[in-house]
């Protein structure tokens, strides 16, 4: 079809009665273009901070598998995807000025012909996430390393996963992968990232405890190099590094490098290792055996076992058991199931790191509690309980 | 699973909102068809003339703006769970033109001849 004269535009001013002196001398024939109603452009709606990371030139990433709720993740943020249905007609017009850029450009020609780029009836919204991480976990699982003599690595047939490939398959932005490789304690060996085997770990963790006894060395001040030294005739330097990194902070005094021990977190994977072997401990053997296992100068607390370990005080004595957050369903509403069905009355305290991760940026456990569980008095103690009936 | 990947500088375009359906005039393809004419008052309100309609509208600036993603290669595959595929930015939106009134017809009665 031939592009519209002036002339054709005047005419159709003139019936449909519009005066042209009230008007713009610039108009816009919109047409459809070439590729309109193919179906092939989409619109997303863009969060605030969204819009700046594109126009500085970053990139934006869809992730999913066909099983998966598509997330959309910017470099450090992850964003739920839905569709929004509006009863309008949405067209998309590049090169179409608004009257305020017509006003200013004083030589734009008479008539612009514009091409309809597309059009839809709806539109892709973001809502802000939590990152989809336990699959992070998952996949690392998989194939823990055993540690260097392990016959397992060379006959392996399980994937391993590089950043790339991680990007690929879990469903959040690249620094949340980042950060939560760094908390889950994963290393990179030849290249890929890999979770330790529990009990090599427990075994290179033990060889740097015994090492600080023998050599009397204070927790807070365990010298790199010597470690090194001593125990690089039998484990991986890169390991006997890793493990401290894993349980210390690191820092240099007088240009050398030391750790200062997590006691913490040290008792609390000795505890790990104590509790998997049976199904449940009568509480106060359980916490002499486990003061007598931790290195000399420690001191365990039930509350290093936040998120770890259940107390159970409604029998005497009390039990102890492994439960592991990490191990409950991501899902917040499966998660209460899960929680409710291992215990059907929760004190706050009790429910509180097992639920922590599930809150959104500014939401508070209350507000969970609030949303997922019922609350009733017991014995003059507020509890919560399932709102559904337990089947 | 699909990347949308910032050009240089990104093109601005706008957005048109119309109420109702958008059908061509003869039946067969939209592509290339005439929707209409697009006026400015002095004033900066939008006039659209379609067919035999008026419509008036307003500019409105973009409280969350748009992002237009492109489908790359391929036949499009409609896919219930989510966007899969790849995807590129080409434009972003922060403007639309409005036009909500309903659209007042045009009573013609001879079409002058040009």
């Amino acid at each position: 079809a031939a592009m519209r004269s002036r002339a054709e535009v005047d005419a159709t001013l003139q019936t449909a009665k519009l005066n042209p002196a009230e008007l713009l001398p610039a108009v816009h024939c919109l047409n459809f273009g070439p590729q309109a109603g193919s179906g092939e452009c989409c619109l997303l709606q863009l969060e605030p901070g969204l819009c700046a990371e594109l126009e500085a030139g970053r990139s934006l990433v869809i992730r999913g598998e066909k099983d998966e709720h598509a997330v959309l993740c910017s470099k450090d943020k992850t964003y739920d995807m839905k569709i929004a249905d509006t009863s309008n007609m949405l067209l998309f017009v590049p090169g179409c000025k608004t009257p305020e850029e017509l006003k200013a450009d004083q030589a734009s020609c008479n008539i612009i012909h514009s091409q309809i780029a597309g059009f839809s009836k709806n539109y892709w919204e973001l809502r802000r996430c939590r990152p989809k991480l336990k699959k992070l976990r998952k996949l690392l699982m998989e194939d823990p390393y055993e540690g260097p003599d392990s016959q397992k690595d060379q006959a392996s047939t399980f994937s391993k996963y590089t950043t790339e490939d991680l990007l690929n398959l879990i469903q959040a932005s690249e620094e949340e992968i980042l950060h939560q490789l760094q908390v889950i304690d994963a290393c990179k060996i030849e290249g890929y990232w890999r979770i330790l085997d529990f009990n090599y770990e427990m075994k290179l963790l033990n060889h740097v405890t015994q090492l600080i006894d023998s050599e009397s060395w204070p927790l807070s001040k365990v010298p790199l190099c010597a470690c090194l030294e001593e125990l690089g005739s039998l484990e991986p330097r890169e390991m006997i590094e890793h493990i401290l990194l894993s349980y210390g902070r690191k820092y240099v005094d007088d240009g050398e490098v030391f750790f200062e021990m997590h006691e913490d977190k040290i008792c609390r994977a000795i505890a790990q290792m104590l509790l998997q072997n049976a199904v449940k401990f009568n509480l106060s053997e359980f916490e002499e055996i486990w003061q007598h296992s931790v290195p000399e100068g420690m001191t365990t607390r039930l509350d290093q076992l936040q998120g770890l370990a259940l107390v159970d005080k409604s029998t005497r004595p009390g039990t102890i058991f492994l439960l592991k957050v990490e191990d409950l369903p991501e899902d917040n509403q499966e998660r209460f199931n899960s929680l409710f069905g291992i215990r059907e009355k929760w004190t706050e305290v009790d429910i509180t790191p097992y639920i922590q991760d599930l809150c959104a940026e500014k939401q508070t456990v209350g507000a969970l509690l609030t949303k997922y569980a019922r609350s009733s008095m017991l014995n003059g103690v507020k509890v919560y309980n399932s709102r559904r009936p337990i089947s | 699973l699909s990347r949308s990947g910032g050009t240089g500088t990104l093109a601005q375009w706008v957005l048109v909102e119309l109420q109702g359906e958008v059908e061509p005039r003869q039946s067969g393809d939209l592509a290339g068809s005439l929707l209409g004419d697009l006026h400015y008052t002095c004033e900066g309100i939008p006039v659209l003339i379609v067919g035999h309609h008026i419509l008036y509208g307003k500019v409105v600036q973009l409280e969350k703006p748009f992002a237009v993603l492109v489908k790359q290669g391929g036949a499009s595959q409609p896919s219930p769970v989510g966007p899969h595929g790849h995807y590129t930015v080409t434009a972003l939106i922060k403007t639309k033109l409005l036009f909500k009134t309903r659209p007042k017809p045009i009573i013609t009665h001879v079409p002058k001849k040009v």
